[in-house]
């Protein structure tokens, strides 16, 4: 979801690690909660010092490549102060995985401290966060674990200009439950409010019960 | 299309006019004259004239044929003027009858094999007429002219996929063709290699010239003629084409030296060598990977074909197949190629050039293998003028342009992030693509198909062009097509395009294709078409509360053809697809669910026959599994008294017990589900509802 452009730029350090494939590695558990198809709901939390807010927040799942540790999808955000109408925007997620990608991000300005704080945040990650400190993680399994730990990143607006007086030069640090399909993430732009929240749920479990759709690509 | 090159045959040698004898000038020249007089001299002298009229006949006879090769050589037409005549048999006959002079042979022996390059109906009279084997006689001939002659006529009538296969099973063959490959004669040793080449196919014949040392011999004759080293490198791909014994044993020979030896040969000065060098190794590399991971190399080769592009003729029109062969199905290789700017070299020669050629062909279908993984290939060709000339490609008059541009469309549109773009949901993309469906070429619609079916998938905001084009109606036509691969990807598109769309808009496909389309494409004869169907269908449920009730109205003909396939347990596929329709119908409200029960568990049958069910739970297939507890799931969701009603009814079918045992499944979605529905089954229990 884009952010309001602010003016404070602190830069953060450069990253030190990049992204260190390791082949053979198992590939994160397929979920049927994430998938092509499958939309989520929910709030991001943009609250600052000055106020408190939140904006609503709509994502679709456009593809998933488990992998290559992929997928892509796009995300609305209905409340928009300045904005007349919903702001669309396109992502393309990396999913950690030891093999395609680490936790550690290796770009858009994050350090591995920054990634290890926010990673932090997610109480599924905790029991991981000692491997990681031991070797980056290079031997975690993370292929029968209920969460799967993702970057997502907008790459464009979809429906309104680059003078939309919004940004999407962060990027979020994203756990996803298996169990339920819900989603927690936390923005992170150097140049943005800190640990902005995003809590999404699953909208294709309808009252009585969950529904599917699907494509194949030939 | 065949990946590979034809790297063995040649045009036919260039004519050169023997020089003829004077007395030539006042015979006849047509060739109804011609036949005659050769068929004439064929008969033993008539009256007796003495040894010197005999002589006189056989110069006559070295003349006519002389004449007669003159005529045909390079000239398609006279070739088919001498096979209307019936002037082959008469050739060939001068090959076989007794005390015939050499030079007689050698003319002989020039017009048979004429007679074979190039004209299919050249090539059987020959074979008919029994040239191979004469011919393959007169290679023992004291005269080596009449040596040279047969030899080159064997390679004609060898470069035609007409010919007999030389059997090398057979002991006596073999050593036959060790002897022909010794032989000091190149003509002869490079027929030798043409033979191999056309007649080494199995993997027995493989082995066995592996056994007898050929590879070796070839490797020997590389130093000889241009063109004995290229015969000799088309016969060594056919030795060691995918076979993973012969390619080893082939890689450590002489300490990889003889390896070695075909990798200098892909800088040769000769473009052609060049080729056939690159595609044995691209053939060895397929072979035997662990061989070949040289990533120089495999780079060399990529640069090598890339360069050979520009060459003319033949070269440059199988080079594009050969990267195709290269670099298809390796990401690794298309990266390289992909950082040889490739996509921009390839498309370079495209635009420069028309799209008149055969190398238009396989430029276009190099570029879309380039596509076929890469994204950034896929945003290399979109963003230069290349995605122009695609679209004029699918307008072109030649059919195999036309399949080619559709499979580079296909390609670049096998990724979500393109389809999130929707650079190729317009019209200028869909017009001309609908237009092929209509294609009086079936393999044209097929790879139309193919680029619609991924197209169709819409991922942007905006409403789908395809349904504005009329192509849900061809779309549907085809899918009662008796081709199966056109009903298959007709109905593929139709669910790619009901994915996610509007109540609307799948009204208005459903109206089109009705629903005993429906039901019979569900009972198919092919299961990849089942299979794609009840996709259709699982789409079409989804968030369409009308279309649920088509399915489970009309006396129940979609269900209870989804029912009977799934009772006799095709394919997984078609199962994993089949629970999808049932849990998204079991996501309704309770005639839905109890419609879903019905066909889960049969009242009647509950004692009788276990349902399916319990077999889809035990199935090997995760996804199975899991689409097989989303359906229960969604029959016992949310608590209530009639969940709890099916709760019982699925507990005394055995499917909840089956469920049970699940708790550790190996798939950890699979174990979430079970989870999930083991919770339900005890809410509805503590609730008070069982």
């Amino acid at each position: 979801m884009p952010v309001r452009v602010v003016d404070t730029a602190t830069p953060s350090s450069q990253p030190s690690t990049g992204q260190d494939a390791n082949a053979g590695h198992p590939s994160p558990p397929s979920c049927s909660l994430l998938s092509a198809g499958r939309c989520f709901a929910g709030t991001q939390n943009v609250s600052n010092v000055q106020n408190n807010e939140a904006w609503k927040v709509n994502v679709r799942i456009h593809g998933c490549d488990l992998e290559q540790g992929y997928l892509c999808g796009t995300m609305e955000a209905l409340n928009v102060p300045l904005a007349d109408t919903p702001v669309v925007t396109f992502w393309e997620g990396e999913i950690v995985d030891a093999k395609n990608y680490t936790f550690f991000t290796g770009k858009w300005e994050a350090s591995p401290e920054d990634d290890i704080r926010h990673w932090s945040k997610f109480p599924s990650f905790t029991p991981l966060l000692s491997q990681i400190e031991t070797d980056g993680g290079k031997s975690v399994d993370l292929s029968n674990y209920a969460h799967i730990f993702m970057r997502w990143k907008e790459q464009y607006f979809v429906n309104v200009g680059v003078d939309c007086g919004l940004t999407i030069a962060g990027f979020y640090y994203v756990c996803f439950s298996c169990s339920d399909g819900s989603i927690s993430g936390f923005y992170y732009d150097p140049n943005s409010s800190p640990f902005q929240k995003l809590e999404l749920k699953c909208t294709n479990e309808k009252d009585s019960g969950f529904t599917f759709s699907s494509y194949e690509l030939q | 299309m065949p990946a590979t090159a034809s790297g063995g045959a040649r045009p036919e040698e260039a004519a050169s006019p023997s020089v003829s004898s004077p007395s030539s000038y006042c015979m006849g020249t047509r060739p109804e004259e011609l036949t005659a007089r050769l068929a004439a001299a064929g008969r033993p002298p008539v009256g007796g004239c003495g040894g010197g009229g005999e002589e006189d006949g056989e110069h006559e006879r070295v003349r006519t044929l002389r004449e007669i090769k003159n005529q045909i050589i390079g000239n398609r037409t006279k070739k088919l003027q001498y096979l209307r005549l019936g002037a082959v048999p008469a050739v060939v006959a001068a090959l076989a009858e007794p005390g015939v002079s050499p030079a007689a042979l050698v003319q002989a022996s020039a017009a048979a094999g004429s007679f074979a390059c190039g004209v299919d109906d050249g090539v059987r009279a020959v074979l008919a007429a029994g040239a191979v084997g004469h011919l393959t006689r007169l290679l023992s001939h004291p005269d080596e002219k009449v040596v040279d002659a047969s030899a080159r006529a064997l390679r004609m009538i060898y470069q035609s996929k007409l010919a007999p296969k030389f059997d090398v099973n057979n002991e006596k063959n073999m050593e036959f063709l060790l002897t022909l490959l010794n032989s000091e004669n190149e003509n002869v040793t490079e027929l030798a290699a043409n033979i191999i080449s056309h007649s080494c196919d199995s993997n027995t014949e493989q082995l066995a010239l592996c056994a007898a040392g050929v590879p070796q011999r070839l490797v020997n004759l590389f130093g000889g003629s241009m063109n004995l080293r290229d015969a000799c490198l088309d016969s060594m791909t056919s030795i060691i084409r995918n076979n993973w014994e012969v390619t080893s044993r082939f890689a450590l020979m002489d300490h990889g030296k003889a390896l070695r030896s075909i990798v200098a040969l892909i800088h040769d000065r000769s473009p052609r060598t060049r080729l056939l060098a690159c595609l044995c190794l691209i053939a060895l590399s397929h072979a035997s990977p662990s061989h070949f991971q040289d990533r120089q190399i495999k780079t060399k080769l990529i640069l090598v074909l890339l360069e050979l592009i520009e060459e003319p003729g033949h070269v440059g029109d199988d080079a594009p197949l050969a990267l195709t062969t290269l670099i298809k199905d390796s990401v690794e290789l298309q990266k390289q190629a992909l950082s040889t700017n490739a996509v921009q070299k390839l498309s370079n020669h495209l635009l420069a050039n028309s799209l008149e050629s055969r190398r238009a062909v396989t430029i276009l279908l190099a570029l879309a293998e380039l596509c076929s993984k890469l994204e950034e290939s896929r945003s290399q060709l979109m963003s230069v003028q290349a995605s122009t000339l695609i679209i004029d490609a699918l307008k072109h008059a030649c059919a195999d342009i036309r399949v080619a541009a559709c499979s580079c469309l296909k390609n670049i549109s096998r990724s979500s992030k393109v389809l999130s773009a929707g650079k190729l949901s317009c019209d200028t993309f869909i017009a001309p693509l609908v237009q092929l469906l209509y294609d009086s070429s079936t393999s044209v619609q097929v790879a139309a198909l193919g680029a619609i079916s991924n197209i169709a998938v819409n991922l942007t905001p905006r409403k789908s062009i395809l349904l504005d084009s009329g192509a849900v109606s061809q779309l549907v036509h085809l899918s009662k097509s008796m081709d199966p691969t056109l009903r298959l990807k007709a109905v593929w598109a139709l669910r790619n395009i009901m994915f996610l769309l509007n109540p609307k808009d799948k009204d208005f496909i459903l109206k089109e294709l009705t629903l005993s389309t429906l039901s019979s494409l569900i009972c198919d004869s092919e299961h990849f078409v089942q299979e794609q169907t009840m996709a259709l269908v699982h789409n079409l449920v989804d968030g369409y509360v009308d279309a649920v009730n088509y399915v489970i109205g009309e006396d129940g003909m979609i269900l209870n053809a989804i029912s009977r396939q799934l009772n006799s347990a095709p394919a997984s596929g078609v199962c994993i697809q089949g629970m999808f329709v049932l849990a998204n119908v079991a996501a309704g409200g309770e005639s839905n669910k109890d419609a879903v029960m019905n066909i889960l568990v049969a009242r009647r049958a509950d004692r009788i026959k276990p349902s399916f069910v319990v077999n889809f739970l035990q199935s090997k297939d995760k996804q199975l599994r899991v689409s097989t507890l989303w359906c229960i799931l969604n029959l016992i969701y949310p608590k209530c008294e009639a969940s709890s009603v099916r709760v019982a009814r699925l507990q005394n079918a055995g499917v909840i017990s089956q469920v049970k045992g699940m708790v550790n499944d190996p798939c950890l979605d699979c174990k979430l589900r079970v989870r999930m529905v083991l919770e339900h089954c005890l809410d509805n229990a503590d609730d008070g509802f069982m």
